[in-house]
């Protein structure tokens, strides 16, 4: 156990102490990252000053810089000295010089929906990328589109869709940016077959932080490109993309109801497998009502699950669901409110996932939308903590069940969502240091845990705890660990080991000499 | 025991209490559907923004240049997972700044108004409250008439009221009383203004108030002239004003006569105009084509059918193609 005196030691930019972090101790907690020092303005003035003399505006005043204050997360606090809206590559480079020649940190925002403070800014320049954020050109032959990174997913969504095209896989969530995503995984319902969105990048333009603007992919500049996809925005920020796209086509839908985590996600993984669907992932209510959702692309997907799978699948339909849970809350009425709890939810969360505009002769349309409504409505709050596990395929199911009892021990409500992520051997080298845990082959199992706020209001010394202890089982378990937005600082070498740690750290202190670009994240 | 569930279920969702900009979670869902956002690109105009600075440090005064952009197309606000009171809350805002000149003008008239005797008790119980744009065209507003049938024009309208409301003016309770007084005893309300609809059904809760677009359309002869190839301009602030319903309504009309609509994948209406309150109110300039561009992009249409016809001059201005106002379809089947 440390001291108090020595967990607020105070660390210089891109040194990792020993980790201190202990499982359910709030006196070790220790949080470089939720409360990173504030950095001390140093050079502030020259810095600001050489900004606009080249034409950038930056704005100083407290309504622009109170704007970015927190992330999704809202747990970490804190002002920029000034904030640059992002316009062109060309500007972003001329920033990252004067930052580099000046030292002054750059935090790089794109949706903002980072959980611990990864996007908010302990001093320094904040970048919003949504500046950015226009599609540049879609190419329904090649099945390709170059898009601004500061994009969000929905509003890329909406262009190609009068192109009548679709993006591959993006986050259920309408306000990721791409940019963003690309530098952290981003899963969909459709990773299982099509993987994680950052491996839907066919090339980015890069503003390194040195300025450099450059073009790279599996071709060209392949080993920048390896480190800036599932790179934390440590090696540069990704001002342009070109991703793989895809014709629009709405989803038939089909709702599996299991009151077992484990047997829910052998099902899951059987799907998977096999190639049985088009998309599939679990969503819980707690570990009592547990949802497979399983979707296809065209009706002969559909007819052939119905014809080879759907038999030996152990859940339940609706209504045979809703006889197994009166059975069990018959067996068991000291339970009662957990029913009442399952209940309720089920009635406000069920009419959301078939609101007649977005369903049509058992289709639905523009699901990002029905999912990413039902997130905010539903799980959204001041305060969020969605601590992630990813596993080997083996190794998931005792992932699940160790945070399950985790999340049970520190919430009364919470929800699981747990997905496949289709791997790409050829990308192996993209995939190091990031989410993708070292050990999985074929496909990698991300859970989210996510425990409802329920209008209460948690210390985040105890919603760190809670973090620690999911930490803690992907380190035990030899998986890996992540939430939106980066891995925790104090965690990486007891995941990852000294030598990658290591070795990622030398090439980022070659790439960004002066340890600016959103510092504190990873390095 | 089911009915009660249902009562429950009932209240919860209609009655679910209106919250704040301290509320606001950070989710940017409102920056989505902003024609301030598409036009600037920048968060600082948006509600998110106005919402984490006052959040985090802010008073009224520093948001000044976010709350005079807004176009109260009120879009945010189906979409915000919080329920948020935005419009109520940028309209207190406008309220809350320093008043430019302009704005004592404005005041005077409103108070001028209060002023003067109740209009006479109307002769019909439908009631129709035009804007400023239909008066501009009468034949249309004629049409609308006939089409109607059995409905009066009032001869106060509360088109003040609603500059008020748009503007941050004070509205005397006296003029407000007298504006309602007339609107209590009648069936039906029909409210062209999507502002004073909006408001309209905040003080007359238990009135049967709709927009002029869903009176239109509810029409057989405006209905079977829809063609399939034809951009249905939903108004957006009544669209807005009353989303849950109609969202519903106009997927029946797309069901039913396949034309597309001015509607986004969250089913929220892009506006033809992006004007921000010195626009309005004529003291800049406007510039529309940004928003008639991304509304037309990539569309296979031969006819725009708009029910405002403000938005019927900027999308003549903006397209190759004929616009109509939704009243005009009624001559191909009717005269």
């Amino acid at each position: 156990m440390i001291s108090e005196t020595s967990e607020l030691a105070l660390t210089a930019p891109g040194t990792i102490g020993s980790c201190h972090v202990g499982p359910d101790a709030l006196l070790g907690i220790k949080r470089q990252q939720t409360n990173p020092t504030r950095w001390n303005g140093q050079g502030w003035h020259p810095f600001a000053a050489a900004l606009r003399d080249s034409g950038i505006e930056l704005r100083e005043n407290i309504a622009a810089r109170g704007t970015f204050a927190t992330d999704a997360g809202g747990t970490a606090y804190g002002l920029p000295h000034g904030v640059v809206i992002a316009r062109s590559a060309a500007q972003v480079s001329s920033l990252l010089k004067a930052a580099q020649q000046f030292r002054v940190p750059v935090t790089v925002r794109g949706g903002g929906l980072t959980t611990e403070g990864e996007s908010v800014a302990f001093g320094g320049v904040l970048l919003d990328m949504t500046g950015m954020s226009r599609v540049l050109h879609v190419d329904s032959d090649a099945l390709t589109v170059r898009t601004e990174g500061g994009i969000f997913w929905h509003s890329l969504a909406e262009e190609l869709r009068r192109h009548g095209m679709d993006y591959l896989s993006a986050p259920l969530n309408l306000t990721s940016s791409v940019g963003g995503t690309l530098g952290v995984g981003g899963i969909d319902v459709n990773s299982p077959r099509l993987g994680c969105s950052a491996d839907q990048a066919l090339s980015v333009q890069v503003v390194t932080p040195t300025g450099e603007i450059v073009e790279c992919s599996d071709t060209q500049n392949a080993e920048l490109f390896q480190r800036v996809i599932l790179g934390y925005g440590q090696f540069g920020v990704i001002t342009e993309a070109t991703l793989k796209i895809r014709r629009y086509t709405p989803l038939r839908m089909h709702y599996f109801y299991y009151d077992s985590l484990r047997t829910a996600v052998e099902d899951m993984q059987l799907l998977n497998k096999n190639d049985a669907s088009d998309y599939s992932g679990i969503l819980t209510i707690m570990d009592c009502a547990v949802n497979l959702l399983v979707a296809f692309d065209s009706d002969e997907r559909e007819a052939a699950f119905k014809a080879n799978w759907q038999s030996r699948l152990r859940g339940h339909g609706e209504f045979g669901f809703a006889l197994c849970m009166l059975r069990r809350y018959a067996l068991r009425p000291w339970k009662i409110a957990e029913a009442w709890y399952l209940l309720q939810r089920k009635r406000e969360l069920f009419p959301e996932f078939r609101r007649t505009e977005y369903m049509r002769d058992g289709l639905m349309y523009d699901r990002t939308v029905v999912f990413s409504h039902a997130v905010w409505k539903f799980w959204g709050s001041k305060q969020m903590v969605i601590p992630d596990l990813a596993t080997s395929a083996e190794k998931f199911v005792a992932a699940v069940e160790r945070g399950n009892a985790v999340c049970r021990k520190y919430f009364p409500h919470y929800t699981l969502y747990c997905v496949g992520i289709k791997l790409r051997a050829e990308h192996k080298p993209h995939y190091e240091m990031s989410c993708i845990p070292p050990d999985a082959e074929g496909w990698a199992y991300g859970c989210e845990f996510e425990p409802m706020m329920d209008d209460r209001v948690y210390s985040r010394d105890y919603l760190q705890s809670f973090k620690n202890a999911i930490y803690d089982i992907g380190v035990d378990l030899g998986g890996s660990y992540y939430r939106f937005g980066g891995m925790m600082k104090g965690y990486i070498r007891r995941v990852f080991g000294d030598e990658v740690v290591n070795r990622h750290l030398a090439m980022k202190r070659e790439a960004d000499p002066a340890m600016i670009l959103n510092r504190d994240v990873i390095f | 025991m089911f009915k009660g569930f249902l009562m429950f279920d009932f209240f919860k969702n209609t009655f679910a209490p209106r919250r704040n900009y301290s509320d606001c979670s950070g989710c940017s869902l409102c920056l989505l559907v902003c024609p301030v956002w598409r036009q600037h690109r920048d968060i600082s105009l948006t509600p998110h923004g106005h919402a984490k600075a006052l959040q985090n440090v802010n008073s009224a005064a520093d948001v000044v240049a976010s709350v005079e952009n807004c176009t109260l197309c009120m879009a945010c606000e189906p979409v915000c997972p919080e329920n948020i009171d935005i419009i109520g809350m940028i309209l207190d805002l406008r309220r809350q700044l320093a008043a430019p000149t302009w704005l004592h003008e404005l005041q005077t008239r409103v108070n001028e108004r209060a002023t003067r005797p109740v209009a006479p008790a109307p002769s019909s119980s439908t009631m129709l409250l035009p804007d400023q744009a239909l008066y501009a065209y009468p034949d249309i507003l004629a049409r609308i008439v006939a089409l109607l049938r059995s409905v009066n024009i009032s001869d106060d309208d509360g088109s003040d009221i609603s500059l008020a409301l748009e503007s941050g003016a004070a509205i005397p309770e006296q003029r407000l009383q007298r504006f309602l007084t007339q609107l209590r005893q009648l069936k039906r309300i029909i409210v062209a203004d999507g502002l004073l609809l909006r408001h309209l059904k905040q003080w007359l809760p238990n009135a049967n108030i709709i927009g002029l677009g869903v009176a239109l359309s509810g029409h057989a002869v405006v209905r079977r002239n829809l063609r399939a190839t034809d951009l249905y301009v939903i108004e957006p602030r009544a669209y807005h004003a009353d989303y849950q319903r109609l969202v519903k309504y106009y997927d029946r009309l797309r069901v039913a006569h396949g034309c597309a609509f001015n509607l986004d994948l969250q089913r929220i209406a892009i506006p033809a105009t992006a004007r921000n309150l010195p626009q309005r109110l004529g003291l800049a300039a406007s510039n529309d084509d940004g928003q008639t561009h991304w509304m037309l992009h990539g569309r296979s249409i031969t006819r725009i059918v708009v029910e405002n016809l403000e938005e019927r001059a900027a999308l003549e201005k903006a397209s190759g193609f004929p616009v109509v106002h939704l009243a005009e379809l009624a001559d191909d089947g009717v005269t």
